[in-house]
């Protein structure tokens, strides 16, 4: 085999266009290396370093923000995009990753876990979505789908004493080694068709060649959705969402339902506006059955559910026939509406995740509707923010949660899609009274009857204080009739009634955060929504 | 679509085949079955014990350290092969590529993924508040413990 003489062209590097990037993969590894060399120290360092890290991520969009302005160009010889649509999405990753690692820090409290991995995977993962949204090649965006997907395959098994856990893990990882799978033949199919894999030469080949038998371009389009339908659980693509979300820790639900599914849009964005664009009139119905599918099955299955985590994930699914709905209308009022929700959804979903990560208690055992009630006496401040949150999700009104569903119905109308319009407010209108049964559960009574029994069924019995006790020095018969309770069960039972936990200060920050945003921003819309529209000005 | 015609014309040509040999050897061959050729394995020594089913968990970091240093052989060979016209980028770009991997090791081996020795023991087996009066059980006159 002959070498190639003379140099390759090495292609120009602009470090400062994928700094969020090389920030969210340099950071874990000097958290690795810094758990290798000391021991000492709880889990509170590592948070301190996400945050720190994600601050600096966040910076960092934002620079390449102000400096990308209105002339988008590429980096890394076409692999990467530099564009506000990215900066935008980075700067929402790169938030959700400390607001993740927050989470974490309290699961890790009450978990007694001190390591750096859950917040190390989380921005590798984070990383991986940020390489999706800036993906200027199809190459790339299977590199960041991958980066991403890994990561979050062994986050959802952290929980290593709950079977849960890593069940919800195995079906993540088949299902998602699937999807990755049926998508790269997708790229396949389309670089066999069009001959390249970067995005913008097959937006100019597509805009200047008619493909005559085009089988395999559909076809491959067709594997390109298919595959990131997997990833944003869009029916019929969903079915492992329930199960994941419900066994993971609730950190890594908070984390996976907002980022993976934030990336996946912006890959579908990518891949179906832009490389596609021409294309148009052969994915929208494809996109228009989806998210129609979404929104039906998501909003009707939300109901039915007891468990809260599983509730949230059905929820997630009717969330994204909406971001489907706005992709479909294909219009600039779509594009600035997909963005919009994707960052209004992301806070929201965040904070909903984090109520259910204190409320769920150790282990995420308690996630039962009933466990639910009576959370507003307990804890008046997280009752307050959870039904925020959650009334928002439902799309009231002076929320974000109203402004993004309006937007999406909006762009809907315009493109013309009456039917999936209503189909839309019809979902919202079925998920809301999901959402209220919530939070009429947080104002209610507390139910006595909890599955484990009050407090008072802890009477120690006789045949346990001989196994549990030491051979008791009952000199003479002075207590022949009485059973003397070892200390074990006396403190088990001081625990058992002593119901209400405190609120992990990650938790309460993350809650104030979430919930004042959502009101915030819906109440005072202009500077999201204008950040929303510069992002998708340019296509 | 004419170029696939030759693909396709190989998947049903497998497809025959493997039908073919399988209804073949059915048909033709003739079948005097015993125990020994029923056998799942038919050479070999007659296991008389039923395998290991439990090996150390351990062995998964062993597994990955394989991992990790299998990865970084499988690019540096390309690498080594046009190290002389990448130069000194393709030279940082390795050193780069080498510090994530050296990073992944430490990390291994600061998990104990090299300790393959038996756990030391931290806390001692025998309590040094241990006296007689704790280790002696009393038993009351009847002679039987409470």
């Amino acid at each position: 085999m002959a070498v190639i003489a003379g140099a390759l062209a090495i292609p120009h590097i602009s470090y400062i266009s994928i700094l969020p990037e090389l920030i969210a993969m340099g950071a874990p590894m000097v958290m690795l290396l810094w758990s290798a060399t000391t021991r000492s120290g709880g889990p509170g360092r590592w948070t301190a370093f996400t945050v720190v890290a994600s601050v600096a991520a966040f910076l960092a969009s934002v620079e390449i923000w102000v400096k990308v302005g209105t002339h988008p160009y590429t980096a890394v010889a076409g692999a990467i995009l530099v564009d506000r649509f990215s900066a935008f999405l980075s700067g929402i990753f790169a938030v959700a990753m400390g607001l993740f690692a927050l989470l974490a820090h309290d699961w890790a409290v009450r978990e007694d876990e001190s390591g750096p991995e859950l917040p190390a995977l989380g921005m590798l993962s984070a990383s991986g979505a940020m390489l999706m949204a800036a993906a200027g090649d199809l190459v790339v965006v299977f590199l960041g789908l991958e980066i991403m997907s890994i990561a979050l395959y062994v986050m959802a098994a952290m929980n290593r004493r709950r079977l849960a856990s890593g069940e919800a893990a195995l079906k993540y990882f088949v299902l998602g080694a699937f999807s990755s799978a049926i998508f790269l033949y997708g790229i396949a199919l389309t670089y066999g068709a069009t001959g390249t894999t970067n995005i913008a030469r097959i937006a100019s080949y597509l805009a200047s060649n008619v493909v005559v038998s085009n089988g395999v371009l559909l076809a491959g389009m067709a594997m390109l959705i298919v595959g990131l339908g997997f990833k944003v659980a869009a029916v019929p693509f969903h079915t492992w969402s329930p199960d994941v979300y419900q066994g993971s820790p609730s950190p890594v639900t908070a984390f996976m339902s907002a980022v993976a599914k934030a990336a996946g849009f912006a890959a579908l964005v990518r891949v179906l506006m832009e490389a596609m664009g021409t294309l148009r009139l052969d994915w929208q119905p494809a996109i228009y059955v989806l998210a129609v599918l979404s929104l039906v099955v998501g909003g009707i299955l939300t109901v039915v559910q007891r468990d809260v985590k599983r509730m949230l994930a059905y929820s997630s699914i009717s969330h994204a026939g909406f971001v489907l709905a706005a992709l479909q209308s294909a219009s600039a009022a779509g594009r600035s509406a997909l963005a919009y929700y994707v960052a209004a959804y992301t806070l929201m979903i965040i904070g909903s995740f984090a109520v259910a990560g204190h409320v769920g208690g150790p282990g995420d055992r308690s996630q039962d509707l009933s466990s639910y009630r009576g959370l507003s006496s307990r804890h008046p401040a997280v009752g307050f923010a959870f039904t925020i949150l959650l009334l928002g999700q439902a799309g009231a009104p002076f929320t974000t949660g109203f402004l993004a569903k309006f937007y999406v119905v909006s762009a809907a109308v315009g493109n013309g899609s009456y039917t999936l319009a209503v189909v839309a407010m019809l979902s919202a209108v079925v998920t809301a009274f999901f959402y209220l049964r919530i939070v009429l559960g947080l104002y209610g009574s507390e139910e006595p009857s909890t599955p484990e029994g009050p407090p008072g069924v802890l009477e120690p019995q006789p045949a346990l204080v001989g196994s549990v006790g030491e051979p008791q020095a009952s000199h003479g018969a002075e207590e022949r009739g009485s059973v003397v309770v070892p200390e074990v069960l006396v403190a088990a039972s001081a625990t058992q009634v002593i119901e209400v936990s405190e609120v992990g200060a990650g938790t309460s920050v993350v809650l104030a955060l979430c919930a004042a945003a959502t009101v915030v921003l819906g109440v005072w819309p202009s500077p999201l929504l204008d950040l929303a529209k510069a992002a998708t000005i340019i296509f | 679509m004419e170029q696939y015609l030759g693909v396709f014309v190989l998947i049903v040509l497998g497809a025959l085949f493997a039908a073919l040999s399988f209804t073949a050897s059915r048909l033709l061959g003739p079948s005097k079955p015993t125990v020994a050729k029923r056998a799942p394995y038919e050479c070999g020594i007659v296991p008389n014990l039923e395998p290991v089913q439990r090996f150390p968990v351990r062995f998964y970091l062993v597994a990955m350290i394989f991992i990790i240093f299998d990865i970084e052989v499988v690019f540096l060979y390309p690498w080594a092969v046009i190290y002389s016209q990448l130069r000194l980028f393709g030279l940082a770009e390795m050193v780069v590529f080498a510090a994530a991997v050296v990073v992944a090791f430490a990390y291994l081996v600061s998990n104990g993924a090299l300790d393959w020795g038996p756990r030391k023991r931290i806390q001692p087996t025998v309590s040094y508040e241990r006296t007689a009066e704790t280790t002696l059980r009393r038993l009351p006159p009847g002679g039987r413990a409470a």
